[in-house]
């Protein structure tokens, strides 16, 4: 695969490097992509869903052929205690096709076959150990014994980014800006999921929870809808799980025996089961987006963002991706490949990606360092619901005493605190 | 309630193409005996760590490991890549290979 020179090599065939490879084969730029797996989408793992407007901004109608699951037209957010839950059903019809869940093994080797149409190589089963150099500029790529040369490398490996960190581009990951991912992919019958969902064939659902599932500890439990399967797990910040020593994959598996939350997987069948980690540090964990010759791109480049009730991730990704075949256009035609140049990624990085992680620089460590957040307030709003439906022949109370009977668990200026500064950062 | 399933058989629903020459991570089973939290026995998705109380060493297999990457951020050994301690991803397309991801 030498013979050939490439104007553009990426790393990484996901969503990042597959979106900068797409744009840059369409403006017939030679671009080459290595992906690690045997083919792309054959090592990608999502929660997931992921947001068309990206999707509109790559590739214009094209994507709508794309293998999407269901389109998600209702929004779960359940709060559980060991027995029961809280759920705020929210349908989002009117807003129309904003997001579809998805399974990355079927969309990433999609999107590669579309990099493919437009001229691009993919070439899989490349795992790429290392940078070339000259004059301190990147201009290449080793796999194994093999080195290859470029004018511009676009890094797009994902969060274990070991291709960018020990060669010092980026600044390593830290285990504080780290969340873990686990997974299982369980299948039913379509209409059972329609039914269990009061949903449609086409259409579905995503649910995000917090409370006992994750043990009280920073994180989640999540759930999406697809055709036939369910997807269902938990994300949990990895530094906290570590502090407080549980055991990672048996709370997953205690998912099935959460009495509300089994029954929606009830008879189902385990057809996978992954993990993946997250960067959700956000704004402040962010390192270089480029160096001399180099792009950094989607999850390597920390393009996660968890705002609690929603995570992104995919659409980060694929902006970047665009972002970055721009800049590398303009550095191609001026022939210009120094950090100072590139520096215009970042630039359109900030109009495209990082205003929003601007916006919510302190969702990260809200969450990080507000407990009860997980705990406390899920019960809170089991006790306080349930307390309004409870008829036991006691005498009735008003509903304003009725609720608030259950916040002294809490201080009350603790709860106005939390609560004015999850507005403040969320 | 659908049934809890051992790791075992949760990974025997995932597809492998295991490198069985080489392992992608490398610990040294006997100088994690010095580990003060063993935090990978447990932050492991795929259970791959397990502390052997009788042999008194750590015990690893890279075979059926998912690459999240969480023990080369949970153990400090992985992470500096201090004597005897690596994390790769694997070669050639080997190890986990998604279906559904």
């Amino acid at each position: 695969m030498s013979e050939e020179r490439f104007e553009v090599i990426v790393i990484g065939g996901g969503l990042a490097g597959l979106s900068a490879a797409y744009r840059l084969s369409k403006a017939g730029r030679k671009v080459l992509v290595l992906e690690k797996a045997p083919f792309s989408g054959a090592k990608n793992v999502s929660g997931g869903r992921i947001y068309t407007y990206a999707l509109d901004k790559l590739m214009g109608d094209a994507w709508k052929d794309a293998p999407l699951e269901r389109e998600i037209n209702q929004e779960l957010l359940m709060m559980m205690n060991d027995e029961d839950a809280v759920v705020i059903d929210t349908t989002t019809n009117a807003q129309g096709n904003q997001s579809y869940s998805v399974l990355r093994a079927r969309f990433d080797k999609w999107l590669a076959g579309k990099v493919e149409e437009a001229g691009g190589l993919v070439i899989g089963g490349a795992t790429v150990d290392g940078l070339i150099r000259k004059d301190g500029r990147v201009c290449g790529v080793t796999v194994g014994d093999e080195e290859l040369e470029c004018d511009l490398v676009i890094d797009a490996e994902g969060v274990n980014a070991l291709v960018a960190e020990r060669a010092g581009v980026i600044d390593p990951i830290r285990l504080e800006n780290v969340a873990v991912g686990i997974k299982s992919v369980i299948r039913l019958k379509e209409k059972e999921i329609n039914e269990r969902f009061n949903t449609e064939s086409g259409k579905g659902a995503a649910l995000l929870g917090m409370g006992t599932a994750n043990n009280g500890i920073f994180g989640g439990l999540f759930m999406y809808t697809n055709k036939d399967t369910i997807s269902i797990g938990l994300v949990q910040d990895s530094k906290t799980w570590k502090e407080n020593g549980f055991h990672l994959p048996d709370a997953m598996e205690a998912l099935k025996e959460h009495p509300v939350i089994g029954k929606y997987i009830d008879g189902g069948e385990l057809v996978e089961y992954t993990a993946h980690l997250i960067p959700e540090g956000g704004y402040d964990s962010f390192s270089e987006f480029c160096g001399d010759g180099i792009l950094v791109t989607g999850d390597a480049a920390g393009l996660c963002l968890n705002r609690g009730y929603t995570v992104r991730g995919m659409d980060y990704a694929i902006m970047s991706g665009i972002a970055a075949a721009e800049t590398a256009e303009q550095a191609l035609t001026k022939g210009i490949f120094t950090k100072d140049f590139l520096s215009m990624y970042t630039a359109r990085l900030e109009h495209n990606t990082l205003n929003d992680f601007k916006t919510l620089r302190r969702a990260h460590h809200y969450m990080a360092n507000t407990e009860h957040l997980f705990t406390t307030y899920p019960e809170l709003a089991i006790d306080a619901m349930q307390s309004l439906y409870k008829v036991d022949g006691s005498a009735i109370q008003g509903t304003v005493k009725t609720v608030v009977r259950g916040l002294p668990k809490v201080k009350v200026l603790s709860v106005a605190k939390d609560a004015i500064k999850g507005v403040l950062s969320l | 309630m659908m049934k809890k399933l051992n790791m075992d058989d949760r990974l025997a629903a995932d597809r492998f193409d295991s490198d069985d020459e080489h392992a992608h991570i490398v610990i040294d089973k006997e100088a994690c005996r010095t580990c003060t939290h063993r935090a990978c026995t447990y932050s492991c998705p795929a259970e791959r760590y397990k502390w052997d109380e009788l042999n008194d060493v750590m015990t690893f297999d890279h075979v059926g490991c998912l690459e999240c990457g969480n023990c080369r951020l949970v153990c400090e050994r992985l992470n500096e890549r201090r004597p005897g301690y690596d994390w790769n991803y694997p070669t050639q397309g080997h190890g986990f290979l998604s279906k559904e991801g």
